[in-house]
């Protein structure tokens, strides 16, 4: 495989056409392939045809259409693209410059901020990503109750409306109860204080939901037949939380700790909102039945994280997706990154060692986590009449000796560019080709 | 009576978990053998005596009473070594100071904190626990070896390790004493870049000042016994051990211009061992760092988290080392340290390092930075009894690490371990609560650094602002 | 006035191990002049009847604060132009400052540690990381100089940081203690070689932070740490080793876990009455459900999947009450050991002390060992025991008198005597005494 691979870096590096190439769209045949349909099974050798930005064709005996552009994936792999159910990336561009941070805006009522519109497209995070094979991601906007909307992106194109792969989720901070567990950095409240803040913030969730439950009547009514009634006062606020109450939009409940987790069951039981998914979830093996029981599918994440308590056992945080997953919860995997989203197939890797199975960790990153997101009709794997989502490999993509060769996200042939790659090869042998060399050290004077 | 009874449960409390402090005599045997330094050994069994490697080799014969460990089918590599580590200290930044060589981590290790278990389940057996970054020369590091068990810090002291100390450049210390004037009190010189070369050359040159009048007090005192000793000053002692090569210097670092400017300071002090640490731009002055000789310990692809860090490369590891650099990597995380192994495979994604050239990032490397490796680093006869086993190639993402050993003695065991190993619990607070998660956004040197600090110092207000990037 | 007092068949505590069922103790001019169980009474002694009381010796308290009132230099904080170089004042560093100077007997904690039973104490300044020199005080009097004993005055230092400037941290502390004690060292030699021979040498510089080290260093004066836990007992242990000063330990919160250090070490040992409040859960469990708890605890719990959540929690309840009994069993232990201690209420509220050491008596502490260290043990620990610390003729009229045994929960303190200054806790004329003070919680 090394020799393999040193052809394929020695292509990629000479090449200096790779290096301006655009994405582009067209008719693609990547033949002789092993292709993880995800869906369907395993194609030992087999061949994708992709047309636009959709697949045509899957299988072991595909007919090739004239004029397509052959890749030869001999020895290689295709996969899907991954899917990571939670991110901040493109929302957050350098961690310590608050400049660069729009995740989380003034307000702890804020549901109709729209994390979509302050998403980057050209966020050099966006680039590092997709070459790992992330080809869809959730971001989120954060801070406060309600702090807006999740954005669903593809991670190719130069505008929101090219990237938009699903609907936009609406972010629940499910408030937290006060842990008797010691309080961690910022000013310390008495006892006293933090169950009132708890308190407070149920009343006010319920409140915002009662009054979006009475908005949804007045607007209703409105649209019914407006003639003769007062115009409905402008809330925006309220046209965001209105079609989660329907069920047209998913209301994402942030939540980990045990507690928590059943009190947001309840919760959402009562209120009777009918599409709803959890993110986080991190205690969420505790009460894994009763997640199960209740139908709700998780976002569970990251997965390289310490336990949720030092009584626990050292592997519980590898171990809770595939907990949940065994208990007969719907687990999709998110990495909870912005700039390191990379390592979702990390978290899907130590998964599936710690219990999860390298079959169930594959889907949760991408067939499970389109589901949860909606957009199962055209992502989450490779079959005919899905958009052209999928990356060629060198092998397993959880495992960190495989290269990824090739990436294509809705059809686009992605080219395999990126800052560290562009650095790597500036820097790898910095001084090749200079007439003279560099003075090491100044010299002593 | 009752005392006698509850004499018992005590007894169980504490000692269940604790390992002796004595070296023990174990066999692992019919593994395959990633001696790091020596290839791969197919089959092979490992013999550890009096806690030390004495014999390595297809069937040994092995004295009675030594413990078996069967590895068939299982994979044994060095105890894993982090360089860059915070866990299992009291306090990491005395921030109050630019200068702070005096302090040392040696009086604050906490041998109780879980993070020292939970890194043995990933491998872990030795790690260089640091003063924070909040500083320009920050104080004494302490490298110690995971032995899990024990109440006193001084059982965790790896025995003969070199001194070494912890300097920091770039954003940290600039924001810490020069850009914020914490708690009411004024900025202190650093504020910028050039400031921080300053403060480095004022502390050399006033060290060095310190032990030439030692040195003449000292020449001076074999005639005259009146002859006055110069004052006494803890923090100027240390800075002229580190003149006389006595304490490996390890530097924050991060841009590419200020590593440069850290060699050129040594050069004038006469310093020549310099680890760099993070030091994300190193890759774009590797050619100069190889020829001072200097190393550098990184994260595997940790970057943008900082403006310093935004034009950096996860392929950072992979230029150094075919750049002739000696490079480790380390956690800098009590998250991060638990799988070093496979942040150590993430250097064949990003550069194709050879197998022995990733597992050398976390081995012998290390050792070598922190002057150690001699005791560890490889599966070599005559070195430390510091083992890993796992089940599956660690280079693998799908490795588990099932037993780790220090000094010959089992601190991890995965399938014997209880769930529960605190070896202190809170008598009076209420039981099983959620505590939070520390990932892999949780930047240690970043936020928690500046935070332990800034709590120190009451400066709340400017915690929470501090926070609000992750 | 009579300047006699008899109290006349009572029952008399000497020191435990020395009972007298029913005897006479006769105090004059604030010594005790003949305690037995048939004494002659002086023909001027005042008589107090003592059907029904018994006499213990005063308590002593080892450290507290009690009779110096606080004040705002207690705590520095506030801007300073430079933090990573601030005054010693600033810095909470005073080992200079003389509690002496600060005592109040007017202070309502005098009375209030009195009503306790407490007759002596080693008094503290207040202060941070190095807050001065402590006194041996008597909790009596009208004014500071009534109160002082002439005696050891060990150097008070607790791991408490400058606030927002050098030394913050712990590492910060030990650096700079260190700092101090070894440039203090160099200044006494070269202060010794001035003073012997100034000729052609410059003054030697001098300070009061310095100078207060010079007793310690040789030897005269001890260090006296007060720690919160085992991790700074082991520090102050190692300043110890590593400087070569005498310590003596206060506090040791979680000393179970340092306890071969202390006795290998021969320090003298003051053991805090501070213990862990009851867990939120237990709160209202009766004894014998906790034991059942306790014994239930298994040290191999696995907790595999949502099915074991509630056997995990019991477990987490035994390992909590398995380690709340080690705090509990710490002094027993150290006794069982041979190892004398007294008691310190620093810290704490005077209120809990007696509900505390009922606890520790419930976990193993036998009343006589308790009494030791409130008494005898404690004597001889601060260099008392010639005047104070048992009830025998020749010594200091410091008695403390209760209307039952001390150790029965119902019991009060009557009368408490320092000094021979009879100080009354309820109205006490002819026989029994009326009791209006009650325990603190």
């Amino acid at each position: 495989m090394t020799l393999l691979l040193n052809l394929v870096l020695a292509v990629l590096m000479l090449l200096p056409q790779q290096q301006d190439q655009k994405a582009r769209q067209g008719t693609y045949a990547i033949t002789n392939a092993r292709i993880e349909t995800v869906a369907n099974g395993t194609i030992e050798n087999g061949t994708v045809v992709i047309e636009g930005d959709r697949i045509i064709a899957v299988g072991a005996n595909v007919a090739i259409p004239a004029g397509a552009e052959v890749i030869d994936g001999t020895g290689l792999q295709l996969y899907p693209g991954m899917i990571d159910s939670g991110t901040n990336l493109g929302l957050n561009e350098v961690g310590s410059v608050d400049e660069t941070n729009d995740t989380n805006e003034i307000g702890d009522i804020t549901p109709h901020m729209s994390a979509l519109t302050a998403v980057n497209p050209n966020s050099v995070a966006i680039p590092v990503t997709r070459v790992s094979g992330v080809t869809t991601v959730v971001s989120e906007s954060a801070g406060g109750l309600l702090p807006g909307t999740a954005a669903v992106i593809n991670l190719y194109g130069y505008t929101a409306e090219q990237m938009t792969a699903g609907s936009e989720m609406l972010i629940l901070n499910f408030p937290q109860e006060p842990s008797g567990a010691a309080q961690g950095w910022g000013p310390q409240r008495s006892a006293q204080e933090r169950k009132k803040g708890y308190e407070d913030a149920i009343a006010k969730l319920d409140e915002v939901f009662d009054r979006a439950e009475l908005y949804d009547r007045i607007m209703t009514a409105y649209a019914a037949s407006p003639a003769g009634k007062a115009e409905p006062v402008y809330a925006p606020e309220m046209d965001a939380i209105r079609p989660v109450l329907s069920g047209d939009r998913t209301l994402m409940l942030k939540v980990n700790a045990e507690g928590d987790i059943l009190k947001a069951i309840d919760w959402v039981k009562e209120r009777e909102l009918p599409n709803v998914v959890f993110s986080g979830v991190s205690e969420g093996w505790r009460v894994a039945d009763k997640l199960a029981e209740a139908g709700i599918a998780c976002m569970v994440g990251p997965v390289l994280a310490t336990p949720t308590r030092s009584s626990d056992r050292y592997d519980k945080a590898y171990a809770n997706a595939g907990l949940l997953s065994q208990a007969g919860v719907k687990v999709a995997i998110r990495s909870g990154e912005t700039e390191n989203v990379r390592n979702l197939p990390f978290n899907a890797g130590f998964a599936a060692a710690y219990g999860m199975g390298q079959e169930e960790a594959l889907k949760a990153v991408t067939l499970n986590a389109a589901e949860v997101l909606g957009i199962s009709d055209d992502y989450g794997s490779i079959e005919v009449g899905k958009k052209a989502n999928m990356f060629i490999s060198t092998g397993d993509p959880f495992e960190p000796s495989t290269q990824i060769l090739a990436l294509f996200i809705d059809g686009f042939n992605v080219p395999m560019e990126s800052r560290h790659i562009d650095l790597y090869r500036e820097f790898l042998n910095r001084d090749e080709g200079r007439l003279q060399p560099m003075e090491v050290l100044p010299a002593d004077n | 009576m009752k005392l006698v009874r509850l004499t018992g449960l005590l007894m169980a409390l504490l000692l269940v978990n604790a390992t002796s402090a004595i070296a023990q005599d174990v066999v692992i045997r019919n593994a395959t053998v990633l001696t790091v330094t020596g290839g791969t050994l197919e089959n092979t069994d490992v013999l550890i005596t009096g806690g030390i490697i004495s014999e390595i080799g297809k069937g040994l014969r092995t004295p009675r009473g030594t413990e078996e460990v069967d590895a068939t089918g299982k994979f044994v590599m060095p105890g894993i070594i982090d360089a860059h580590s915070h866990i299992a200290l009291s306090s990491v930044n005395e921030g109050s100071s630019p200068v702070t060589a005096e302090v040392s981590m040696e009086d604050v290790v906490n041998p109780y904190q879980i993070g020292i278990y939970r890194a043995s389940a990933g491998g872990v057996t030795t790690s260089h626990l640091m003063h924070g970054s909040a500083n320009v020369i920050g104080g004494q590091n302490e490298t110690v070896k995971h032995r899990w068990g024990s109440s006193d810090p001084n059982d965790l002291r790896f025995e003969g390790a070199p001194r070494t100390i912890k300097f920091a450049l770039g954003e940290n210390p600039t924001r810490v004493h020069g850009r914020r004037g914490t708690g009411g009190t004024g900025a202190i010189v650093p504020a910028t870049r050039m400031g921080v070369e300053q403060v480095l050359r004022n502390a050399f040159e006033h060290g060095k000042r310190y032990m030439e009048a030692w040195d003449a007090y000292d020449a001076e005192l074999a005639s005259n016994p009146r002859a006055v000793p110069p004052v006494w000053n803890e923090r100027m002692e240390v800075m002229a051990d580190i003149i006389r090569g006595e304490v490996l210097v390890h530097c924050h670092s991060y841009r590419a211009d200020e590593i440069v400017m850290l060699t050129r300071v040594l050069k004038d002090y006469g310093v020549d061992k310099i680890t760099f640490q993070h030091a994300n731009e190193a890759f774009k002055v590797a050619p100069e760092l190889a020829a001072y000789g200097a190393h550098a310990s990184v994260f595997s692809d940790w970057w943008s988290y900082k403006f310093e860090v935004y034009y950096s490369t996860a392929y950072n590891t992979a230029i150094l080392i075919r750049n002739g650099v000696i490079t480790s990597i380390n956690s800098d995380s009590g998250e991060l340290n638990r799988h070093l192994y496979h942040e150590a495979a993430k250097t064949q994604r990003y550069g194709n390092l050879e197998d022995d050239e990733a597992l050398a990032t976390i081995t012998i490397n290390p050792a070598i930075q922190l002057g150690i490796q001699d005791r560890v680093g490889s599966i070599e006869i005559g070195k430390d009894g510091d083992i890993a086993i796992f089940e599956g190639h660690p280079l693998s993402v799908y490795a588990v690490p099932e037993m780790t050993f220090v000094d010959g003695v089992k601190v991890f065991d995965r399938a014997a371990d209880p769930d529960d190993v605190r070896l202190e619990v809170d008598p009076e607070g209420a039981i099983g609560q959620y505590e939070g998660q520390i990932t892999s956004r949780d930047h240690f040197h970043d936020q928690n650094e500046v935070i332990d600090f800034l709590e120190a110092f009451g400066d709340l207000e400017d915690v929470i602002t501090e926070t609000t990037h992750n | 006035m009579s300047e006699a007092t008899a109290i006349r068949g009572a029952r008399i505590v000497q020191a435990p191990g020395r009972v007298i069922e029913s005897g006479t103790i006769v105090i004059r001019n604030g010594v005790i002049e003949s305690v037995g169980r048939r004494v002659d009474i002086p023909y001027d002694a005042r008589i107090i009847d003592g059907d029904s009381l018994t006499v213990y010796a005063g308590f002593i308290d080892a450290l507290t604060n009690v009779g110096v009132p606080e004040s705002d230099d207690d705590n520095p904080t506030g801007s300073v132009p430079d933090r990573s170089n601030p005054t010693f004042e600033r810095a909470g560093i005073a080992p200079q400052k003389d509690v002496r100077m600060h005592l109040d007997a007017s202070d309502k904690s005098v009375a209030s540690h009195r009503q306790r039973g407490f007759t002596a104490a080693l008094a503290a300044p207040r202060g941070r990381m190095l807050p001065g020199q402590t006194s041996l005080v008597l909790l009596t009097g009208d004014k500071a100089s009534d109160m002082v004993l002439p005696g050891t005055r060990p150097v008070l230092f607790e791991f408490e940081g400058a606030q927002g400037v050098y030394p913050g941290t712990p590492m910060g502390m030990m650096a700079q203690f260190r700092q101090l004690y070894r440039e203090a060292d160099r200044r006494m030699g070269v202060q010794a070689m001035y003073d012997a021979n100034p000729s052609g040498l410059s003054r030697p510089p001098y300070d009061e932070v310095h100078a207060a080290f010079f007793s310690v260093i040789e030897g005269d004066t001890p260090i006296i740490s007060f720690t919160s836990d085992a991790l700074e007992l082991r520090r102050a242990l190692s300043l110890s080793d590593e400087l070569g000063f005498n310590l003596m330990a206060a506090g040791l919160n979680q000393g179970f876990d340092v306890m071969d250090e202390l006795m290998s070490r021969g320090i003298p040992t003051i053991v805090t009455l501070d213990i862990p409040d009851r867990p939120d859960w237990a709160a209202k469990a009766d004894q014998d459900s906790l034991d059942q708890v306790l014994a239930s605890y298994n040290d191999d719990t696995r907790t595999a999947t949502f099915r074991d959540i509630e056997a995990e929690k019991r477990n987490l309840e035994a390992k909590q009450l398995v380690a709340r009994t080690e705090f509990l069993t710490m002094p027993a232990r150290f006794a069982e050991a041979g190892i004398p201690f007294a008691f310190t209420t620093y810290g704490l509220s005077v209120n809990v002390m007696r509900r505390n050491m009922m606890e520790y008596i419930a976990n193993g502490l036998s009343e006589d060992d308790a009494l030791s260290a409130l008494t005898v043990d404690a004597a001889a620990i601060l260099g008392l025991s010639n005047v104070m610390g048992s009830l025998d003729a020749g010594k200091m009229a410091n008695l403390v008198v209760t209307d039952g045994n001390y150790f029965d929960k119902d019991s009060k303190v009557t009368i408490v005597f320092v000094d021979g200054n009879q100080h009354l806790t309820g109205d006490c004329s002819g026989s029994g005494c009326s009791d209006k003070f009650s325990w603190g919680n």
